[in-house]
């Protein structure tokens, strides 16, 4: 059998599976959607999309469709073309998992809005976008992706949008990911004006490609991935409702900067600068969530900081030259971040809209599954050896270790490892254990299936995809095998000490001891002073600059003083002037044209 | 009155001799004194004698640079005018008669005095005769002081004309300018010179008389003409901008030649 016919149309069946729901009910009125038929729907298309996955590790067979061309300009042709390597057919399975438990778990926790097929439309169509992007073979079509997230998930954060901050978060959200598309259509540009394609598998440059697109690149990925410097959307996104957060914010919208980056590593790797920079900014990224999280006591905002500084740590991996290990973590962290989010969008739900920790507490013995898979996901968090965060984590920090590049890098990403470690514990050790802090009747009930198997699923799968995709893949580079035992433990070593440490900061809330207000407290609580710093001072100074200017330079000076105004000024004191003098006397006059005669005779002698 | 001023005329233009140009000059200046005092009215008055002291000045003048060539060069031939001395007492006696400056102190007070259709005489059928006077002698005279005239009489009727509410004193200060640019291409092509004035004439009549079917003398009167005339105040405005010499109007024209006939000589 032509397994590559085969590849391409189990792949084009699972892309057209999905877009069925949207496409039904415009053409009949009687086939309507209903939250369970949208779930059913990306169930079947996961289960198709699992065929050209295996077909491509059986045979490491890839493919490239090419849909059609769009010749406006005759010397550029934009080739609508899907690429179906390792990246695109890997992740497919992958996002369509993580998408078909969220739905599932949607059915329950949006039960009770009355508009929950419109939400399960808004996320399927944010679903298609995003599957544009990652099979996307031009930039071009990736953009269209790109884009598509962007919209999807501004009107998914501000679903609900009676409530104010919803609605600036949203708003946060599109501003900061537009800053980042600006670098990627300086980039887009850029490819256009020289390479004269918008294909990815024509990027290649043998010699140093010019900084200026790549770092256009990187800004785009500092927009949609959160890192340090347009950061501030994604704990503000937290508004959104929690399948919302699962599935954009944690598993894949965020996700696209890095794709980006490792779609168009060919480019990157040979610009030492541009790997320079992602190194740091990663770096940066990393701690900064961390220490962000440290002190938050919202639930989801924990587990937002966390992504955002799991995604710091791609950008690492990207800095270190190693796309592929950056890919594994994308895929293994979309397993049990997606899974966290459900665990607290299920406690959320149970204590009927609480989310702050401190009014948590014993939820262990009450709501067990749930608890047991916020457990398993946090091990998997910290980089647990054998769950599946291990593989990636522990492999990116090994490599760092024996890297020979950036080591303020390197301290900087190990003090992020161990505050990880510090605030995961925080927030069980306050979930789960110890007295409850919950009000007293509080209806919990865990038995919906519709609860209950979307997570395990996800647990099992935080459990083995590590396993599984490092099984079944072939680095193209070969991680480092030899190196001394301090460096092969640090990640661990790291770990454990966080996790001492957290145990022994949290006796201290059964001490009855007020928390003192010490600078660092400040900063961590309030995020680092960037929210307050950027979000009024520029847009203050600008707004009063252009008024300035408006109003001060344009009307007053240059209107009045040298413009119009000032020319008539002028011929108004010229006219005054000559007016007096002529002043009507005959003999005056008569004296000044003798005087002109005798000066005219002189002048010409 | 009338058939005396086109007698002077007549004779000036046709003349070849100076003296017969003399005479046809005082010809005209005793004709239009009567029609300028005619309503006998102290302002009129004073216009006619205003009038009266600068021409006759002007006329002097005029002998006397004639007597000065005639006594070197020995023949009273207009076009023969070869003495430097005599050429310029001539052309600051003909700028006297014209209102050029800085010799043009006397016009404004002079047509404000005059009722509409007689300042409408003054302006163009007086300044006919010695124009061409200009023109037939443009050869020998200096073109220097004829520049500096023309310079000064184009500004200071600009720089006049702005403080004006009387409209006869506007149109005097226009009248003023428009000789600047008359005086000012005679040295290099007399024949824009009898163009501009043409269409000069022209124009000032259309506007005088516009202005005396309305009886507007002052600019509020103006105003108000548009409720008695809506048409005619849309033709006096396209006349005015004509005058001002904008672009697809013919007053546009002169000033394009004239221009361009400097920039071949180097000047502008």
């Amino acid at each position: 059998m032509d397994l590559s016919l085969v590849l391409n149309t189990f792949t084009l069946l699972t892309l057209t599976t999905l877009s069925t729901p949207i496409i039904f009910p415009l053409l009949s009125d009687s086939l309507k959607n209903t939250p369970s038929t949208i779930t059913n729907t990306v169930k079947a298309s996961f289960l198709i999309s699992l065929i050209p996955m295996t077909i491509h590790i059986h045979s490491g067979s890839e493919s490239l469709i090419t849909l059609w061309e769009w010749k406006f300009i005759m010397t550029f042709k934009i080739p609508i073309s899907l690429k179906l390597d390792f990246y695109s057919l890997t992740f497919l399975p992958i996002a369509l998992f993580v998408s078909w438990s969220i739905l599932q778990f949607a059915t329950w926790y949006m039960a009770s809005d009355p508009h929950a097929t419109k939400f399960f439309t808004y996320l399927l169509l944010f679903l298609i976008a995003m599957l544009t992007l990652i099979v996307a073979n031009n930039l071009f079509v990736l953009f269209i992706g790109w884009e598509g997230v962007g919209v999807m998930s501004f009107l998914l954060i501000s679903w609900w949008h009676g409530r104010a901050e919803a609605n600036t978060a949203a708003l946060q959200a599109i501003l900061y990911n537009r800053v980042g598309d600006v670098g990627l259509i300086l980039c887009l540009a850029w490819l256009a004006y020289t390479t004269n394609t918008w294909e990815i598998q024509q990027l290649n440059s043998p010699h140093q490609t010019p900084t200026l697109p790549l770092l256009g690149l990187i800004l785009a990925a500092t927009g949609k991935s959160a890192q340090f410097g347009l950061h501030p959307w994604l704990p503000a996104a937290m508004e959104g409702p929690t399948p919302v957060s699962a599935l954009l914010h944690s598993s894949t919208m965020v996700v696209a900067g890095i794709f980006l980056l490792i779609r168009t590593h060919p480019l990157l790797s040979s610009n030492q600068t541009a790997m320079t920079t992602c190194l740091c900014l990663g770096a940066l990224s990393t701690l900064f969530a961390a220490t962000c999280a440290l002190t938050q006591n919202d639930i989801k905002k924990i587990i937002a900081f966390s992504t955002s500084s799991q995604l710091g740590l791609m950008m690492v991996t990207i800095g270190l030259n190693l796309p592929q290990l950056a890919f594994l973590h994308i895929s293994t962290h979309a397993f049990f971040k997606a899974m966290l989010f459900l665990c607290s969008g299920s406690i959320i739900h149970n204590l009927n809209g609480e989310q702050d920790i401190r009014k948590m507490g014993g939820l262990q013995k009450m709501l067990p599954t749930t608890t047991s898979c916020l457990t398993i996901g946090n091990l998997a968090l910290m980089g647990t050896p054998f769950l599946a965060g291990f593989y990636s984590k522990d492999q990116i920090i090994e490599c760092l270790n024996t890297s020979y590049l950036n080591s303020w890098a390197l301290i900087l990403t190990l003090l992020a490892t161990s505050f990880t470690a510090v605030y995961t514990i925080r927030m069980t050790v306050l979930v789960q254990t110890g007295f409850t802090r919950i009000p007293p009747l509080t209806p919990m009930n865990e038995n919906n299936p519709a609860i209950t198997s979307p997570i395990t699923r996800l647990a099992l799968g935080s459990i083995m995809a590590g396993l599984l995709i490092t099984s079944y893949i072939t680095p193209t580079k070969t991680p480092p095998m030899t190196m001394p035992l301090s460096i092969k433990i640090t990640a661990l070593v790291i770990t454990i000490l966080g996790i001492i440490i957290a145990l022994e900061l949290s006796k201290l809330t059964q001490t009855l001891i007020l928390t003192k207000q010490t600078p660092l407290y400040n900063f961590s609580t309030s995020l680092g002073y960037f929210n307050l710093l950027t979000h009024r001072l520029t847009t203050k100074t600008l707004l009063t600059g252009g008024q300035n200017i408006a109003s001060h330079l344009v009307d007053l000076s240059w209107y009045k003083l040298l413009g119009p105004e000032g020319l008539a000024n002028l011929q108004l004191t010229t006219t005054k002037t000559i007016t007096t003098l002529h002043s009507g006397l005959i003999k005056a006059y008569l004296s000044s044209f003798a005087l002109s005669l005798l000066i005219i005779l002189m002048s010409a002698h | 009155f009338t058939a005396s001023l086109l007698l002077g005329t007549t004779l000036t233009i046709s003349s070849n001799h100076w003296i017969m140009a003399w005479a046809g000059l005082e010809i005209n200046t005793l004709a239009i004194l009567p029609m300028i005092s005619k309503s006998h009215h102290p302002r009129a008055i004073e216009a006619a004698t205003k009038y009266f002291l600068t021409q006759a000045t002007a006329s002097a003048l005029l002998l006397f640079s004639s007597m000065i060539n005639a006594w070197q060069t020995g023949q009273w031939d207009i076009t023969q005018l070869t003495n430097p001395t005599s050429c310029l007492i001539l052309t600051s006696a003909i700028a006297m008669k014209l209102g050029l400056g800085p010799f043009h102190f006397w016009f404004p007070e002079v047509l404000q005095g005059t009722p509409l259709t007689t300042g409408l005489l003054l302006s163009t059928l007086m300044k006919f005769p010695p124009i061409t006077l200009l023109y037939m002698t443009s050869p020998s005279l200096n073109p220097t002081v004829l520049t500096s005239m023309a310079i000064l009489s184009t500004a200071l009727g600009g720089w006049m004309g702005l403080n004006q509410t009387q409209i006869r004193k506007i149109l005097a200060f226009s009248s003023i300018s428009h000789l600047g640019w008359m005086t000012i291409i005679i040295s290099y092509n007399p024949k824009l010179t009898l163009l501009n004035f043409y269409l000069y004439a022209l124009m000032t009549t259309a506007t005088f008389l516009t202005l005396h079917s309305t009886k507007a003398s002052k600019l509020s009167t103006l105003m108000t003409t548009w409720t008695k005339a809506p048409t005619l105040n849309a033709a006096l405005l396209l006349t005015l901008l004509s005058l001002a010499g904008l672009p697809p109007l013919t007053g546009f024209l002169p000033k394009w030649l004239i221009i361009q006939e400097l920039t071949k000589q180097d000047m502008a």
